[in-house]
């Protein structure tokens, strides 16, 4: 074998073997990486009441109530599974939290297992569109 | 390819292709830049945000570009042992890591009206932190060999490793809950509106030339440097 | 909230920084084959 050849070789190994440590690794991460909690991984992991922590999903359709006082709001977060998470609010929330829309809620769980958010994110989904091809009412479809 | 290994040969074609890269480009972005400012519509939910996309996704897109290339240029330099490709390697650091650090500020001005926070620690926006401090650490290392007049062997061996990144920087949205969206563009098609999507592609390529530019001006630079350190030491012989 | 004021500072600064970069690559450039060509015997 020609030393280039050889070299190659060395080289390409390499690549190979850095690739699946790093894939081990990240599959290893891929709970800890997890910027937020969704209601179905609740299921299977139960978060003590009064620990910070970050859950996300879909605000459900109908569900958002803004109080009389006008800071105070609450809403069901949920996703593909039928688990929910009734969440509730003091603040302003950002521009594009709404019904139907992906949102990331920052805070801790009560006793009674209603999420009290000391703050909100929108999230914001893979599609663009101009306004006035809009023909149905906003619904993002995937979670993440 | 082999071929231009070749310096004389290289900027042979690389003297004239410079001009021709850099206006293209430029002239490129320019009507693309215009047309995502004032002739495409806003989005249906994030307004006139959407526009940062139009310098966002073509930063993004050359900071990890820039990496891959980088990383085939040091695979080149480490297994056929070409010089041009270890001096291409070196052209690109600077650029790539400028590009990187305007995705990052660029996403960090569209995070705060459209998600509510300027940084979130999430996979997506680690990652990409992470190229920009691997882009610093090829420069460092890359500027200590040379220093001490070696071949670069260790800063190719580093532009290989880091390339490990640039998969995990892209799956990162797909494995992860983030808070970044997942890619609009996929092999199943586009979720962005064509009225949209033109001044992105036109900027995409843009950019795109305008940085093969930049690096050629770059290598040109390199490879004149040490054409006048060779000229020196023959006159002073 | 106005979105304009992201949008030109996110424009701004990439057209900035990547002007910039432009220019000194191509001084850079010029420079380096300059001296090198000054050297050229003839």
């Amino acid at each position: 074998m020609r030393a280039k050849n050889q070299r190659m070789t060395l080289v390409l190994l390499g690549m190979g073997a850095m690739l699946i440590a790093a894939l081990l690794a990240m599959w290893g991460l891929r709970d800890r990486a997890a910027l937020f909690l969704s209601p179905g991984d609740l299921r299977t992991r139960s978060v003590p009441a009064g620990q910070a922590v970050r859950i996300g999903g879909m605000v459900r359709p109908g569900s958002l109530v803004r109080a009389p006082d006008g800071v105070s709001l609450s809403f069901v977060v949920g996703d593909d599974t039928p688990r929910t998470v009734p969440v509730s609010f003091r603040g302003v929330p950002p521009d594009l939290f709404r019904e139907g829309s992906g949102v990331i809620a920052e805070g801790s769980f009560a006793p009674d297992g209603r999420f009290v958010a000391a703050e909100l994110l929108a999230k914001h989904d893979e599609n663009y569109k101009p306004p006035d091809k809009v023909a149905a009412a906003h619904r993002t479809e995937t979670l993440r | 390819m082999h071929a231009l290994a070749n310096p004389a040969r290289f900027l042979s074609f690389a003297r004239p292709l410079t001009p021709w890269l850099g206006w293209g480009g430029a002239a490129l972005l320019g009507a693309s830049l215009f047309g995502g400012l004032f002739l495409s519509p806003r989005d249906y939910l994030q307004g006139e945000t959407v526009r940062i996309m139009y310098v966002h996704v073509p930063t993004a897109w050359l900071g990890m570009g820039g990496w891959a290339a980088l990383a085939a240029a040091s695979a080149s330099h480490l297994v056929w042992r070409h010089t041009l490709a270890g001096i291409a390697a070196r052209a690109i650091a600077v650029p790539g890591a400028v590009m990187t650090a305007l995705a990052l500020a660029t996403g960090a001005i569209w995070g705060r009206p459209t998600w509510g926070t300027w940084w979130e620690w999430d996979g997506r926006l680690t990652s990409m932190l992470l190229l920009f401090f691997l882009y610093c650490g090829y420069l460092a290392l890359n500027a200590a060999e040379r220093e001490r007049g070696g071949e670069a062997k260790l800063s190719a061996i580093f532009g290989l490793v880091g390339a490990v990144n640039l998969p995990v920087i892209h799956f990162s949205v797909i494995w992860w809950n983030t808070l970044h969206q997942p890619p609009s563009l996929t092999t199943e098609g586009s979720a962005i509106d064509a009225s949209i999507a033109w001044p992105l592609l036109g900027s995409t390529i843009g950019f795109t030339l305008l940085f093969a530019a930049i690096v050629l001006m770059r290598m040109r630079a390199i490879l004149g440097q040490a054409r006048f350190a060779a000229r020196l030491r023959r006159a002073a012989a | 909230m106005n979105h304009w004021p992201f949008v030109i500072a996110a424009y701004v600064l990439t057209l900035g920084a990547t002007g910039v970069l432009t220019l000194a690559s191509l001084r850079a450039m010029r420079r380096d084959e300059g001296r090198a060509e000054a050297l050229r015997r003839p």
